[in-house]
């Protein structure tokens, strides 16, 4: 089931990526021939590019929205890098999903709060992504799968200068490998 | 033959004395002390300035130039009065009586011409208490360089007034950019001439120069991981020092060819010294969990770096090439990113006390002070090269900007380069 659903997205996005090139590639042919089967023929080309769009961003909105329920930030205390008890449900819902569909390959991102310094929070982001890796080895995931990425505190989820915002920009944050 | 010695002797120490009484010129100001008074000093437009519209701003910059440095009063344009304003710039014009009378210990006089695009700036310095000259000086420089003349003329009597050249001539290299988007740049100390000397469109950090320039080291985003790059400016090249994976960031050079970083990655983090010429590295020290921040006096004898190998981030220091780690930091649950003086006698480093603060320590960890006190994050301290000032970034509603102070937290400004926030500034000797 998620080969065809993974089948299918890749077709849709082959499609999405033709589409915009006939819409350009058509007109200057066709302006030399009939105008009334120009008109139809690029309203029609545009119908269908738009549908296309419409349903390839419906369709990565839920996959995006599907991928958000799995892919949950691991959050972190103020200059720690251990995983707390209550964080490890949510690398466990990641390691599954990577059992279930074997082709999927992860990226570990470590990112900080604003406070402390720069040089120490790029060191700190290392710490936090490969502690996150280290579990989903110990889960069973294939060490090849996974890669760590610091950025400090370069890439705050949020920009504002409360606990509650300094909370959720200590992370560690998943994302799929598109390279892998 | 006993009387011709004796003259030779009486000759050789009449020489000592003179040559004694020479390079022990007045040094008006001793910062090092633990106070000081800042020295009132007048300067009144310079002649000829309004003659050219270029150059009209030169004693107003000068004006500015010395209060910045933090070492003088610069006495307000309402102050000087019209008869002392249009007198001459010979010291036999000079009525140093009057500029005594309104309290000004100083004076500085000067002449600036421009001919042919070719700038001429005559510039003296008068003690007012006996009219001595302490400072007569001669520029020639092209026009659009008036600036920089200012600047040269700003650190000149700095270095008469207390022996020790300014900061004004200097520039400085930093990090600037939004999100996702941060090239380093280079620009002189006033914010003129700001240069971009990176194009990536990516994150690029922890930016340093060689001491003798040639090389800038630099940690990009560009391959899609952070990787420690050097740029050679002579060869136009670019060296890769470290594309493993993991966290390089390099922060220092102990000379001219070497680069000191630190990787961590895995359960270790190393510190390397990069021999860019060789393209080699060898190991300085590697331990558990993490190690940044790097650095290594300019004699070359001493690294001082951040390890949390005690649960929070301390500073620690060993000595080359084969010391034991000793830690210098025990107050507070976190000190990192520390910097040597120039002299080595000095590690400046930011701690949080309630914010993140500037503080100083002797290099034996002794004697530490709190510089900041403002409770937001400062952080990046770095000193100058003469040692007198430390530059580092301060966060105002969540956007870094470079101040700069006095080595005893006085004189705190900020300064000013780019519209975007800046951080990781270094002086570029």
């Amino acid at each position: 089931m998620k080969h065809i659903a993974l089948l299918l997205m890749v077709v849709l996005l082959v499609i999405a990526g033709c589409a915009p090139k006939q819409v350009q590639t058509v007109p200057p042919v066709a302006v030399t021939t009939t105008q009334d089967r120009t008109l139809s023929d690029e309203e029609r080309a545009r119908i269908t590019e738009e549908e296309l769009a419409r349903a390839e961003r419906d369709r990565l909105l839920r996959e995006q929205e599907r991928l958000a329920g799995i892919l949950k930030d691991v959050l972190f205390d103020f200059d720690s890098y251990a995983v707390s008890n209550n964080e490890l449900p949510k690398i466990e819902g990641v390691s599954s999903f990577m059992k279930q569909d074997r082709n999927v390959k992860m990226v570990v991102e470590g990112h900080c709060d604003e406070r402390g310094t720069v040089d120490y929070n790029l060191a700190l982001g290392q710490k936090r992504s490969e502690a996150v890796k280290n579990y989903l080895i110990k889960l069973g995931i294939e060490p090849a799968r996974i890669r760590t990425i610091s950025y400090g505190k370069e890439l705050p989820a949020e920009t504002g200068q409360s606990e509650e915002s300094w909370a959720k920009n200590r992370r560690a944050h998943f994302k799929i490998d598109q390279k892998g | 033959m006993k009387r011709n010695s004796i003259l030779i002797l009486a000759l050789a120490m009449a020489c000592i004395m003179i040559c004694a009484s020479v390079s022990n010129a007045k040094v008006y100001l001793d910062v090092y002390g633990t106070t000081f008074k800042k020295i009132t000093i007048g300067v009144p437009a310079f002649k000829g300035e309004q003659a050219d519209k270029s150059v009209s701003e030169m004693s107003d910059v000068l004006n500015r130039d010395l209060d910045l440095s933090g070492f003088f009063i610069t006495a307000p344009a309402s102050l000087i009065d019209k008869e002392l304003l249009n007198e001459g710039i010979e010291k036999t014009e000079v009525k140093f009586a009057s500029w005594r009378s309104i309290g000004i210990d100083l004076v500085c006089k000067a002449r600036v011409q421009v001919v042919n695009g070719e700038l001429s700036l005559e510039a003296f310095v008068y003690d007012t208490l006996d009219g001595a000259l302490m400072l007569a000086k001669r520029y020639k420089a092209k026009t659009s360089e008036w600036r920089r003349v200012t600047h040269r003329l700003a650190d000149d009597i700095i270095f008469a007034a207390t022996g020790e050249k300014g900061i004004m001539s200097s520039r400085i290299l930093f990090t600037a950019g939004r999100r996702n988007l941060k090239e380093v740049y280079l620009s002189d100390f006033d914010g003129q001439n700001v240069t971009r000397l990176t194009n990536y469109r990516s994150i690029t950090l922890s930016p340093s120069l060689s001491p003798n320039g040639k090389y800038l080291a630099y940690t990009s985003y560009k391959e899609g991981r952070p990787n420690l790059y050097v740029s050679d400016f002579d060869n136009k090249s670019e060296i890769f020092v470290d594309r493993s994976e993991g966290m390089k960031i390099g922060t220092a050079w102990s000379n001219n060819s070497t680069l000191v970083y630190s990787h961590t990655s895995g359960r270790t983090s190393t510190i390397y010294a990069f021999d860019v010429g060789s393209r080699s590295k060898r190991v300085l020290l590697q331990r558990d969990g993490i190690l940044t921040s790097p650095t290594v006096s300019s004699d070359g004898s001493r690294l001082v770096f951040v390890s949390d190998m005690y649960g929070t981030p301390q500073i620690f220091s060993k000595m080359l090439p084969s010391g034991e780690a000793k830690r210098l930091t025990y107050h507070g649950n976190y000190n990192s990113a520390p910097a040597f003086s120039p002299k080595g006698d000095l590690v400046v480093f930011a701690c949080k006390v309630g914010g993140f603060e500037i503080c100083t320590m002797n290099a034996d960890g002794s004697n530490q002070r709190v510089l900041t006190n403002d409770g937001s994050v400062n952080d990046s301290p770095q000193f100058s090269p003469c040692g007198r000032y430390i530059i580092y970034t301060s966060m105002k509603g969540g956007v870094n900007k470079v101040n700069v102070m006095l080595f005893n937290g006085e004189n705190k400004r900020t300064l000013r380069f780019t519209d975007f926030a800046e951080e990781q500034p270094k002086f570029v000797p």
